[in-house]
């Protein structure tokens, strides 16, 4: 058994436990750390398939924006713990069986599957001097230059999607309007004025109001 | 650095502008900030034009009876594409021609609708289009991911959210399934691409086909049966199309079905043509049970969107009688059916969008069409041309599409489902007569709900629409030619 | 099987940069304290030995000799979690910092990356002893942190992304020898500055220091911590800090390279180099601090998504462009 080997399995057997755990354990927030150690150990998987691109862009994208959110609104929601379990009971059943029929099928699949002989050789990147990023980057914009730019579309929807469910305008709020400000002269708010000695100083409020000063926090209708 | 690397690009040119005038609207909309139902218009027209463009460019750079592959065989262009390219692309932009009025009263049209629209219409072109089970699954994801979206755009209302929801834990399931099926096709021939999957299926030996090989179709038809909303996969049907805005539900109605049906279509034929023994009594099923629950889950409706909704899958259960013929008569039996069926399906909604109650309502059960046919007999008229069409009343349209439709199946020699179809569509008959005398041998209420399609508001572009449907539905018998040529060259690239 | 020998080496090298690495956290503290004393014309610490220069011990082993308090209605293995990710994480990003031309743990093909995915785990932290430490004040600092991390990482990122454009390499010293000719400075001095803003950001310090905010959330996430717990928090946010400007002369300034390839400047060892590199933008943030008032928080989300995203987007799309061209 060598070190690859040793390794391989105590990273999938981390996996597989933290994914059990993931959908088991009761508290959601244990819940979104565990799919975070999930996380971690299939990039490890990457890396021992010698695909550290993925392996970090795995980190990057799930662990560090991805999982971040999930854990703000699992901390946020705050669950309930004890109504969910009474549910639980009533779908429990119906859950094992769906679950069981898939994994059936799965197995039944698998019992009949001949690997082709090549399979094993494209389990590793191949190791002809070309980086994976270089390979990966010479694939996704030659062949799969369509998908990827429908893929880039479909987060454009998502987006959309999420803004326009959520964005709320909201009257009366104050805003900042930051090019207003920076656009500010001071000859529009501040005004030359000769005062004599003599005059009274009330003449001073029939002056114009055109010197309102543009750039200050206004309401938004 | 290799050469470069260029695909043909006027393949997917349709596909460019609409993305880039969506992306127009966009920019455009959010930096106007603008709530003025006029400048939300424009973007309405805006939008419009940009399907028509995107038609004319179609229809120009189409090489006819040729297989124009790009994009390194992820994409293709052949007549049946071309056809349904053209549905689709005119259905969206009618969609749009007739959903502007309504959609502005109920105060949802906002630039974010147009966008989403283009959007939708782009995944469809791509799904129809696709070559590939990637570029599939890309196309498909792009329109429901905007289905979605559209269907919530009237978020404050329970019954919209209500819809999304559920129209969106199903449809990602049915996604689920998709790529179960997929995943599982790629581990079987070690391709993606629809070509490769034929010739690897066929070099297959008959009656030897391994287990992965039928699961994986099993899942992806179970996925597109849930697209097109055939029985046991209609659940959500019913609810999407009530929950959502009547513009949004015609466009559900209209396009994306015709996408998911001619996608059926293609997979089906191309690749999994091989297996049509082991397939056909699946689709036969789905057929059978589709058109029976059509017919009788609608006779207790009395909403009319929940109507239509059990209405579209019994015509679906209709189509699936000429796959299931999987001949050449078949075939062009559910192009004609397809063509039919969205005329007529944007005009009912035509009908339905122009008339409101007096609130900020529009039409919503049966009882508020009651007697309208005094008050403005022209709308009743186009809607009952429709309703009689729907039920396959000759001499109009849906009674040829019907008539094609039983003639493949009988000469495919599946005599008890053409017999079961014939006598589900009597039953179906039914309810669409009943919204017909609703019309006009009822008496209007006396005091009418604020639903009560009182009021008819029907800008020129609608009125367009609705005739141009209109008389397609009633003149196809007498020039039948230009739809029948143009599907039986459609037809002709799976016999070809 | 992995060499015996091989592996001692390896503890060998990692107490060689993760010793100096402490000791260098522990001045830091120290030149914090001078530099913003002479900037506010103050003297500074000078008790505790010459100069003060035994302070930072001082302050260590008061920390060290403290109780550990677990506040009762705290997470407690979470709670003590949180500090030490915090700190792991702040020494697991230097396998890869390259000191010297072949002065490298780790020298990994995607070395860039590796360091964008240590910091983004860096929130971790911070959420963590927020949430377990069952307090008002850690998670609405905790929640800022979180939420200015994440949206400061887009900008990093992409500024990561026009470097290794130009370098054409992930790899840290790969992406130092592109520089030979000219620093990536020069090219991308707007990048710079984002990236050097962003760096403020995302190791919270001021002017961005909302998640500990003294006067409003006393002090944030870390406000149940005290003893060794805050020590490492503490030392954390200080190696950050000097990650962050190892990172910045590697991206920008050349890393171990001399100003000039000619003789008086390529006698000076490229350690040197890149030690006064990292001296000069450690300065820098203190230098800030000195100067700046706070920002406020919707300021500093609008700086963060309306200013520095588009605007190094542009940027990516304008250096792909000026790359292809060439």
């Amino acid at each position: 058994m060598t070190t690859t080997t040793l390794i391989f399995y105590i990273l999938s057997g981390v996996l597989l436990s933290s994914a059990v755990m993931v959908v088991t354990t009761k508290n959601t927030v244990y819940g979104v750390l565990f799919l975070i150690l999930a996380f971690f150990n299939a990039a490890g998987l990457f890396i021992l398939a010698h695909a550290e691109f993925l392996a970090m862009i795995l980190i990057v994208v799930y662990v560090g924006a991805v999982a971040v959110l999930f854990l703000f609104v699992v901390m946020m929601v705050n669950m309930e713990t004890k109504k969910s379990q009474r549910m639980d009971r009533r779908y429990l059943l119906m859950g094992i069986f769906v679950g069981g029929v898939l994994v059936l099928e799965l197995v039944v699949v698998f019992m009949s599957w001949n690997t082709s002989p090549e399979a094993f050789e494209l389990i590793f990147a191949p190791q002809d001097g070309l980086s994976n990023t270089h390979a990966l980057g010479a694939l996704l914009y030659t062949h799969y230059a369509l998908i990827f730019q429908a893929a880039g579309l479909i987060l454009l929807i998502a987006m959309i999607g999420a803004i326009i469910l959520t964005l709320r305008q909201r009257e009366n709020v104050l805003k900042q309007k930051i090019g207003d400000q920076l656009a500010r002269q001071a000859k529009d708010s501040v005004q030359m004025v000769d005062i004599s000695p003599t005059s009274s100083f009330r003449n001073l409020e029939s002056l114009d109001d055109s010197a309102t000063p543009r750039g200050r926090t206004s309401r938004v209708s | 650095m290799g050469g470069a690397y260029l695909p043909d690009l006027t393949l997917v040119l349709p596909e460019g502008i609409l993305v880039v005038t969506a992306f127009l609207i966009l920019m455009t909309g959010v930096f106007r900030k603008s709530t003025n139902p006029q400048v939300q218009q424009r973007f309405g027209h805006v939008a419009l034009s940009g399907l028509i463009v995107a038609l004319g460019a179609l229809i120009f750079y189409h090489h006819p009876a040729e297989r124009w592959i790009s994009f390194e065989g992820q994409l293709l262009q052949d007549d049946f594409v071309y056809l349904g390219k053209i549905l689709i692309l005119s259905g969206s932009a009618a969609v749009v021609g007739i959903s502007l009025a309504s959609m502005l009263k109920e105060h949802l049209l906002s630039f974010e609708y147009c966008a989403l629209i283009l959007l939708a219409t782009v995944g469809m072109l791509l799904m129809v289009g696709a070559n590939d089970f990637l570029s599939l699954f890309m196309g498909l994801e792009i329109q429901s991911l905007s289905l979605y979206v559209l269907v919530a755009l009237k978020r404050d209302q329970t019954i919209a959210s209500e819809a999304a929801l559920k129209y969106f834990v199903l449809g990602a399931l049915a996604t689920c399934f998709y790529l179960y099926g997929a995943s599982l096709m790629y581990g079987f021939s070690g391709s993606t691409n629809f070509e490769a999957i034929a010739t690897i299926i066929r070099m297959e030996s008959a009656g030897n086909f391994p287990l992965s090989l039928f699961m994986s179709l099993i899942f992806i038809m179970a996925s597109f049966s849930f697209k097109i909303s055939a029985v046991p996969f209609h659940m959500w049907t019913p609810d999407v199309y009530q929950g959502s805005p009547t513009p949004i539900t015609a466009f559900i109605a209209a396009t994306p079905k015709i996408a998911a049906m001619l996608v059926f279509l293609r997979l089906m034929l191309e690749p999994f043509m091989t297996l049509y023994d082991e397939w056909q009594s699946l689709v036969a099923f789905l057929s059978l049970f589709s058109m029976v629950l059509g017919a009788f889950a609608a006779l207790r409706q009395t909403d009319l969107k929940r109507l239509l909704a059990y209405s579209a899958i019994g015509q679906m259960g209709y189509m699936l009688l000429g796959v299931v013929a999987g001949t050449d008569e078949g075939i062009q039996a559910v192009l004609i059916y397809l063509t039919l069926y969205l005329v007529m399906i944007i005009g009912t909604f035509a009908c339905l969008l122009c008339l409101r109650g007096k609130g900020s309502y529009g039409v919503q059960n049966i009882e508020d069409l009651a007697g309208i046919s005094t008050l403005h007999p022209k709308v009743s008229f186009a809607l009952a041309i429709f309703m009689f069409s729907l039920a396959g009343i000759p001499p109009l349209g849906g009674f040829f599409a019907k008539l094609y439709i039983f003639k493949a199946a009988l000469s495919a020699g599946f005599f008890g489902l053409a017999i079961a179809g014939a006598l589900a569509s009597v039953v179906a008959a039914y309810y669409y007569l009943k919204i017909v005398k609703v019309m006009y041998f009822d008496d209007a209420p006396k005091v009418p709900s604020a639903s009560y399609g009182q009021i008819v508001v029907l800008p020129l572009k609608m009125a367009l629409i609705l005739n141009a449907c209109a008389l397609v539905t009633l003149l196809f018998f007498v020039f039948p030619n230009p739809i029948l040529e143009i599907v039986q060259r459609a037809a002709f690239t799976f016999s070809g | 099987m992995v060499n015996v020998e091989d592996l001692l080496f390896l503890i060998g090298y990692t107490l060689l940069i993760i010793i100096p690495l402490l000791l260098a956290v522990a001045y830091l503290t120290y030149v914090e304290r001078k530099v913003i004393a002479a900037m506010q014309r103050r003297v500074g610490p000078n008790v505790v030995g010459w100069f003060g220069l035994l302070q930072p011990f001082a302050d260590g082993l008061k920390l060290l000799h403290k109780e550990t308090i677990i506040p009762t209605q705290a997470n407690p293995f979470l709670f003590i979690v949180a500090p030490l990710l915090t700190f792991g994480l702040s020494l697991s990003a230097w396998a890869v910092i390259p000191f010297g031309p072949g002065m490298v743990i780790s020298n990994i093909n995607v070395g860039i990356l590796y360091l964008f995915a240590i910091s983004s785990l860096g929130v971790y932290g911070i959420i963590m002893a927020g949430w377990a430490s069952n307090s008002k004040y850690s998670f609405l600092g905790a929640l800022r942190s979180a939420a200015q991390m994440v949206s400061y990482e887009v900008s990093i990122g992409l500024v990561i992304v026009t470097i290794l454009l130009s370098a054409g390499s992930l790899n840290l010293s790969e992406i130092v020898e592109a520089q030979q000719n000219i620093w990536f400075i020069i090219p991308h001095l707007p990048m710079a500055v984002i990236f050097s803003i962003s760096a403020l950001a995302e190791t919270n310090r001021a002017p961005f220091d909302l998640p500990e905010a003294e006067a409003e959330l006393v002090s944030g996430y870390n406000v149940e911590y005290s003893s060794m717990t805050f020590a490492l928090f503490f030392l954390g946010e200080y190696a950050n800090m000097i990650l962050m400007s190892a990172i910045g002369s590697i991206l920008f300034l050349g890393g171990w390279l001399p100003p000039l390839q000619i003789p008086p400047f390529t006698w000076v060892p490229g350690i040197v180099w890149f030690s006064l590199k990292m001296s000069f933008l450690l300065f820098v943030f203190l230098w800030v601090r000195a100067t700046f008032p706070r920002y406020r928080y919707d300021q500093l989300m609008r700086l963060g998504w309306k200013v520095f995203l588009p605007f190094s987007l542009l940027w990516v799309i304008l250096t792909a462009g000026v790359i292809v061209i060439l």
